[in-house]
């Protein structure tokens, strides 16, 4: 009875090294029919119990890392399900990306000593290492409740519950006048209740703003650059990072495939992506480049346009802009002002930033580093910047979602009602549980109901 | 005497959940006796004269849908009918009528007497007769023992009943009749967990002595709805309205002036009395910015001239209680027919229970109703039939039944009963349900039908009517999935009048009828859309499917995700002491508690996700060790 329920079980996926810079890292994935996953994630099947070295692919199929992979497919593994172990260099910045990347396809995170205990629980474990199992499920949980009280402590909590407070007083409008539309108050109307929801969105809005920011010192920012071809991004590149990382030619079209580098500003790293030149082609290699510079964009949180000063603004440049996704914030950098008789700075034009550099003198560099760091919302006060994890940002995010199909729903009182409710779910994985008697707690102490 | 003839199942006690669990016994084919004090008062509404409302409706559909009467007595007893919520979505839209007493009372005894399977006999039980930890039956007031393999206890307020008006207090059932004092007794002998809860109703007044022209009239809705899925329009009597009154500030100086000698603020009631139906002493104290209560002024039948003021439920002293009456717009000249009153009397802490409603501690001993901390018909008469299904199955020597929290509102109710308990009477609202948009009123039968009729507890006429409805729902889905209309099809203007926009593409019906806005019927006058079905019920099904599918979809998802523990059974002699890691306070829960699963277990108050994790460990390895004994 046992194993036909666990049969079926969700994927899930865990760092399985200790946190910090080691030298290995280890993300530890197991699950059911993972042969997809491993597809998506290295791009062909794997050989059963072979070690390979594989590229881990990102969404948009940049390398996040090369590593061992390791396939043990069901039952002869350690959980007894499909395993999937990709050993990666250690530090955090990388296993975070991997984590991230296979919980977009679908996989979650484990809970705590939950591989040893479907290892157990599919008869991987003999009786006298179970009870080291429910010593380790109880250790494991404990730590991880340490760790969530402290990431949850201070700020970040408060804001937590604030957004919390305000979306159970909404919820209690709404299921007030579903479940008492006898009562002599219109409780939905005359509380603006689409008003109150854009209140606590826009507040969700704020908290997930300032906890990716704390994210931001963990992961970074990903930043795409664009612009025609030999236009200088190569050459920006190399002076942002310190380092020959792209090749530099003269020849337009050199850089034909995407080329990453990581830097850091004031302890932000950025992850900048060289794209290869964005003109019509019909070199085969050169395509290849192009599509993948696209689908580096579609995951970036900034794009850098880089143009020549000397010609500012082309019909290239604006059918470059049009293509960028619409929300993607954008910054025009204005390169080779050294060819002209024009000194570094910056310009505002219609709500657009426009930086004037020399990549070959160096000038304006700074006023790009601190825009950059602008930009990304860090902001200088470092007040809002938290730690939040993983977890954490995953529940806001998802709470935000609920909002905005609430939102979108809220004429047809029982979906917004649905949605509220589970925005609230997800906000509870923080905050902890709130049931239908707390609800209705709060009504009751809120309106005076019943006949 | 020992009574001659062994009884499958005797219930105990005639009131809402007394009659569905005898009923349905009987139904079943069990040798059913029905123990009531009082035949006269089988059926009685003992509080306000309605039935149904915001998920108490949800729960009449569902017992109408398992063959239960409560919807029926309501179609024939029912003189305003109300869809609260109409317009809202179907999810939360719920039922409601008014019912006059004594045909509402006829209606059930009708159908009691008519039962075939069913005995009633008139005599008070005092004490239940034991075999070890297996009730055997019980014993009568004269001292007649009936025998039995199940029983069924709905004792409702009896149980040590107190009632309390002013600061006099007297032992009853309820105004007019007898409290059962040794059953009490004899149960709290039983180590049964036990508490004490409170109720409380206003005042009656003579109707004649009202000036209604100062009231706000509410009318009942036309065409007023049916109850049962049986149920015709025909069947309702002759309709009337109910009147709105409000309490004002002279009214709430008199209750203030009142109150040092209210059995409520003096101390002398100590059961817990429920939030949402907070007598009018307590409204006042506890919203003293409120300068007015709203009142509904209920007609308590036909054929008499009582009227039920609802929301004055009060026990003050009765001076007091004159006055307030009388300070009320179109009052000034009410006559007061009976006091209104508190009673305190015992329940038993349902986390006793198994989800068949068969207590955990005597085998064979079921509680529905009231003594289980519920309030209401609706909840009783639901708790009833769960437990008459439970009895007969038991005394048939299968397994028992229960439903999910993604099954049923009733499922709802019995799983937060016996992980939950309660703190104060046990109330239905559809917040209570995590499936609120799959359990609806328009479903109820869609739901619980084919259960019931494999229950045999659903009868050959509605099985009939179900089956059809039910083929023809899928028959129509059906037609609306695998018919396609494109843009050459349907010109612009038809396109607009219907969709509110020109069609770009081909479309299924059946994505077309997902729109918000577009409703099945206009539907139907699109170029092409063929011809629909004409049974009303037939096409709101479709239409509300249509709408709700991909909601529906996603919560179905969650159940399932939910599905693999839930139902993991555990042994009722685990003990707990045992299992490595808990706490000591999970431990002591636990072991209080034995829940039948590891999802009621999961839903017990402070037993964690860890410790259910522990919990898995520990069945795992126990299964592991038995199969070694075994092997």
């Amino acid at each position: 009875m046992l194993q036909k329920g666990m049969a079926k079980t969700d994927t899930i996926a865990a760092v399985a090294t200790a946190p910090g810079r080691g030298g290995i890292g280890v993300v530890r994935i197991s699950g059911y029919q993972l042969s997809e996953l491993v597809l998506h994630l290295l791009g062909k099947p794997l050989r059963p119990r072979f070690a390979s070295l594989k590229k881990f692919l990102d969404i948009d199929g940049s390398v996040i890392d090369e590593g061992i992979a390791l396939y043990f497919p069901a039952p002869n593994s350690f959980t007894g399900e499909d395993v999937l172990e990709l050993q990666g260099h250690g530090g955090n910045a990388v296993m975070q990306r991997l984590l991230k990347r296979c919980l977009n396809l679908g996989v979650r995170l484990a809970e705590p000593g939950e591989f040893t205990k479907r290892a157990f629980l599919n008869d991987k474990l003999d009786l006298a290492q179970a009870e080291s199992v429910a010593d380790l499920i109880d250790a494991a949980s404990e730590e991880a409740a340490k760790s969530a009280v402290r990431s949850l402590q201070g700020e970040f909590s408060n804001a937590v519950h604030e957004v919390v407070e305000r979306l159970i007083h909404l919820r209690m409008l709404v299921e007030a006048s579903i479940d008492f539309p006898d009562e002599d108050i219109d409780f939905l109307e005359a509380a603006d209740a689409l008003g109150k929801l854009s209140g606590v969105r826009e507040q969700l809005q704020q908290l997930q703003n300032r906890a990716k920011q704390g994210c931001l010192l963990r992961e970074g920012v990903h930043v795409v650059l664009v612009g025609q071809p030999n236009v200088g991004k190569s050459s920006l590149l190399n002076l942002l990072a310190g380092d020959e990382v792209a090749i530099v030619t003269a020849i337009a079209g050199t850089t034909r495939d995407t080329v990453r580098e990581e830097i850091e500003i004031k302890g932000v790293p950025f992850h900048i992506i060289d794209t290869a030149g964005l003109r019509d082609t019909s070199c085969e290699v050169e395509q290849i480049g192009i599509a993948r510079t696209w689908a580096a964009v579609d995951k970036a949180s900034l794009a850098l346009l880089l143009l020549d000063s000397r010609e500012g603004m082309t019909s290239s440049d604006e059918a470059i802009l049009a293509r960028l996704p619409e929300n993607l914030p954008v910054m025009q950098i204005f390169n080779k002002i050294d060819l002209l008789p024009r000194e570094a700075g910056i310009e505002f034009d219609a709500g657009v930033k426009r930086i004037f550099v020399s990549a070959k003198s160096g000038a304006g560099m700074d006023l790009l580093r601190e825009n950059l760091l602008e930009v990304a919302g860090w902001e200088q006060t470092g007040e809002g910047a938290f730690m939040a994890r993983e977890r954490h940002l995953r529940a806001l995010d998802g709470a935000g979602a609920c909002l905005r199909n609430a939102e979108n729903n809220w004429r047809q009182l029982e979906f917004f009602a649905e949605e509220l409710k589970l925005a609230q779910n997800e906000l509870n994985s923080i905050t902890g549980a709130f049931g239908a008697d707390d609800l209705l707690g709060e009504i009751f102490s809120r309106f005076c109901i019943g006949k | 005497m020992f009574f001659p003839s062994l009884f499958d199942v005797i219930v105990v006690g005639g009131g809402h959940a007394g009659t569905e669990a005898a009923l349905a016994a009987a139904r079943m084919g069990n040798k059913t006796l029905l123990l009531t004090h009082n035949i006269e008062t089988l059926g009685q509404m003992s509080c306000n004269p309605a039935i149904g409302g915001i998920g108490k409706g949800h729960l009449v559909k569902e017992i109408d849908a398992l063959g239960g009467v409560m919807a029926a007595a309501t179609d024939e007893g029912g003189i305003q009918f109300r869809i609260l919520n109409s317009s809202k979505g179907p999810a939360v839209r719920a039922t409601r009528a008014q019912a006059d007493r004594s045909l509402y009372k006829q209606a059930i005894r009708r159908r009691l007497e008519n039962q075939p399977n069913l005995w009633l006999f008139q005599q008070a039980v005092d004490d239940f007769t034991l075999s070890g930890d297996q009730i055997t039956g019980v014993v009568t007031q004269l001292g007649v023992r009936f025998e039995a393999h199940a029983v069924v206890l709905t004792a409702g307020t009896f149980l040590a009943g107190l009632v309390h008006v002013g600061q006099s207090s007297y032992q009853a059932g309820r105004a007019g009749d007898p409290p059962a004092i040794s059953l009490a007794h004899r149960l709290r002998e039983l180590n049964l967990p036990v508490g004490r809860l409170k109720t409380g109703t206003p005042p009656r007044i003579d109707g004649r002595s009202l000036d209604y022209s100062v009231m706000t009239e509410q009318p009942g809705d036309d065409p007023a709805p049916m109850f049962s899925y049986l149920g015709s329009s025909n069947q309702h009597p002759q309709q009337v309205s109910c009147w709105i009154t409000y309490t004002n500030e002279r009214t709430h100086d008199i209750i203030r002036n009142g109150l040092d000698r209210s059995p409520l603020y003096t101390g002398v009631i100590e059961g817990v009395g429920p939030r949402y139906c907070p007598s009018i002493e307590d409204k006042i104290m506890r919203f003293a910015d409120k300068d007015n209560h709203q009142i509904f002024v209920e007609p308590e039948g036909l054929s008499t001239h009582e009227i039920y003021p609802n929301g004055i439920s009060t026990s003050l002293p009765f001076d007091v209680q004159y006055a307030l009456v009388r300070s009320m717009r179109g009052f000034e000249n009410a006559h007061i027919t009976r006091p209104g009153y508190a009673i305190e009397y015992d329940y038993f802490d349902p986390r006793g229970l198994k989800s068949t409603l068969e207590t955990k501690a005597i085998k064979g001993l079921f509680f529905a109703g009231q003594i289980n901390g519920t309030t209401g018909y609706e909840e009783a008469g639901a708790q009833g039939l769960l437990a008459g299904i439970n009895a007969g199955l038991f005394a048939a020597g299968k397994e028992g039944w229960s439903l999910g929290r993604d099954q049923a509102y009733l499922g709802v109710m019995v799983d937060d009963l016996i992980t939950r308990g309660v703190s104060e009477p046990y109330r239905m609202f559809t917040s209570r349900a995590e499936y609120r948009l799959l359990l609806r009123e328009d479903n109820a039968d869609l739901r619980l039908t084919e259960i019931g009729r494999e229950l045999g507890v659903v009868d050959d006429e509605r099985w009939a009517l179900f089956s059809t409805k039910r083929d023809a729902v899928a028959l129509e889905k059906e037609r609306l999935k695998s018919t396609w209309v494109n843009p050459r099809m349907v010109d612009v203007a038809s396109a607009e009048r219907v969709l509110g926009q020109a069609m770009e593409r081909e479309y299924t019906l059946l994505d077309l009828l997902r729109r918000p806005q577009v409703s099945y019927q206009a539907l139907l006058t699109l170029p092409g859309a063929g011809n629909g079905v004409f049974d009303p019920r037939v096409a709101e099904q479709v239409e509300i499917q249509a709408k709700y599918q991909g909601y529906i979809e996603r919560q179905q998802e969650e159940i399932e995700r939910h599905h693999h523990y839930e139902a993991l059974h555990l042994p009722p002699d685990t003990d707990y002491s045992k299992v490595h890691g808990l706490s000591i306070e999970v431990k002591q829960k636990l072991a209080q508690y034995r829940p039948e699963t590891l999802g009621q277990a999961a839903r017990l108050s402070g037993v964690t996700p860890a410790a259910i994790s522990l919990l898995l460990v520990y069945l795992k390895r126990n299964q592991g060790r038995t199969e070694k004994k075994s092997a």
